[in-house]
């Protein structure tokens, strides 16, 4: 398209006469004609796009838009907890349980280590061989070679 | 005096500081204008208010980035036509899952008679070009829609344009050749797409 046209194109396609060059182009380029052509075709199609009546909001619209505004509001943990005391309720009855399993553990661990792993000397004694003297003089009076 | 500083520039910057009152009287001085828009595209009367509700809570929600370079009706005006033509696309695209079970044949087909007319059916002739137009609507970025929308339906001429957007009118001018260069382009292929007799 050439630069006359362009530069005149949205006044005419909006019903503004055109000017003397503008339509003296218009007449002596066909690629020109051709497409304002088209354009103009497409421009009178958006009137299907104009709303044919008018649809007044039903009264309370702000109400509602508030309402959903809040649903879509981004919730922080809190206001999680405040908006649905049953939720909470679940919750803080799940982690007391969880207290509960966690801390039986905890002790149970802490009275099998109470008792204490036994000391190298008494380890040393159970693996070693028996040293009493008694046993071993008599081991020795009943040596026979 | 420039936008920002004008009195619907305070309404804003009242509204960005959380104001809720400020909030309110931009819902009330908009709301029918939101329905028209919406009313236009849609055509679905049931519908009409869901989507409106869902265009203001989006204002509410985004108003803190408003930055004053478009009027605030030109900014309202794209959050609606955007919120229309998702609409419009999920509702698309419902219609596809549902009719899944389809020959290739049949779900091409589809897909070339949104967004509830059959071309060749048309229930209303105004209702069929809507959904023509729609349809070519698609095929433009969100900016030369919004531009097209406003020149062509809101009857705004190019000076006001540039005003609302905050560009220059030459830069109006190219954009909006553009786009409706495009939207013949989507029209030829249109046109070339077979349709069910």
């Amino acid at each position: 398209m050439h630069q006359v046209i362009l530069d005149r194109l949205e006044e005419y396609l909006a019903g503004t006469p055109s000017s003397r060059e503008f339509t003296a182009h218009l007449e002596s380029c066909p690629e020109c004609r051709t497409e304002v052509s088209e354009m103009q075709e497409l421009s009178s199609a958006f009137g299907a796009l104009r709303a044919s009546e008018e649809i007044a909001p039903r009264s309370g619209f702000y109400a509602r838009v508030a309402q959903r505004v809040e649903q879509q509001r981004p919730r922080s943990l809190a206001s999680v907890f405040w908006l649905d005391p049953v939720f909470a309720k679940r919750v803080a009855f799940a982690s007391l349980m969880t207290l509960a399993v966690l801390g039986s553990y905890l002790i149970s661990r802490e009275t099998q280590y109470s008792s204490g792993p036994p000391d190298p000397e008494a380890v040393m004694a159970q693996q070693a061989p028996t040293q009493d003297p008694d046993v071993m003089l008599a081991t020795l009076a009943s040596y026979e070679p | 005096m420039d936008y920002e500083h004008s009195q619907e520039g305070a309404l804003v910057r009242r509204a960005q500081s959380g104001d809720e009152a400020a909030f309110r009287e931009i819902v009330e001085r908009y709301q029918s204008k939101v329905f028209s828009i919406i009313h236009g595209i849609i055509r679905q009367r049931n519908d009409v208010e869901d989507i409106a509700q869902q265009v203001f809570s989006k204002v509410y929600f985004s108003i803190r980035n408003f930055d004053f370079r478009s009027s605030l009706i030109t900014w309202i005006y794209k959050i609606t036509v955007n919120e229309c033509f998702d609409y419009l696309r999920k509702k698309k695209v419902r219609k596809l899952v549902y009719e899944s079970d389809l020959s290739e044949d049949e779900v091409r087909r589809v897909e070339n008679t949104e967004p509830a007319v059959d071309r060749q059916v048309p229930v209303d002739q105004n209702l069929a070009q809507r959904d023509y137009v729609v349809k070519l609507l698609m095929r433009v970025s969100e900016e030369e829609r919004t531009l097209l929308m406003l020149k062509e339906v809101e009857g705004r001429s190019v000076e006001e344009l540039a005003e609302m957007t905050g560009m220059n009118e030459n830069t109006i001018k190219v954009k909006l050749f553009r786009a409706r260069q495009k939207l013949m382009k989507a029209a030829q292929r249109l046109d070339r797409t077979p349709v069910a007799g």
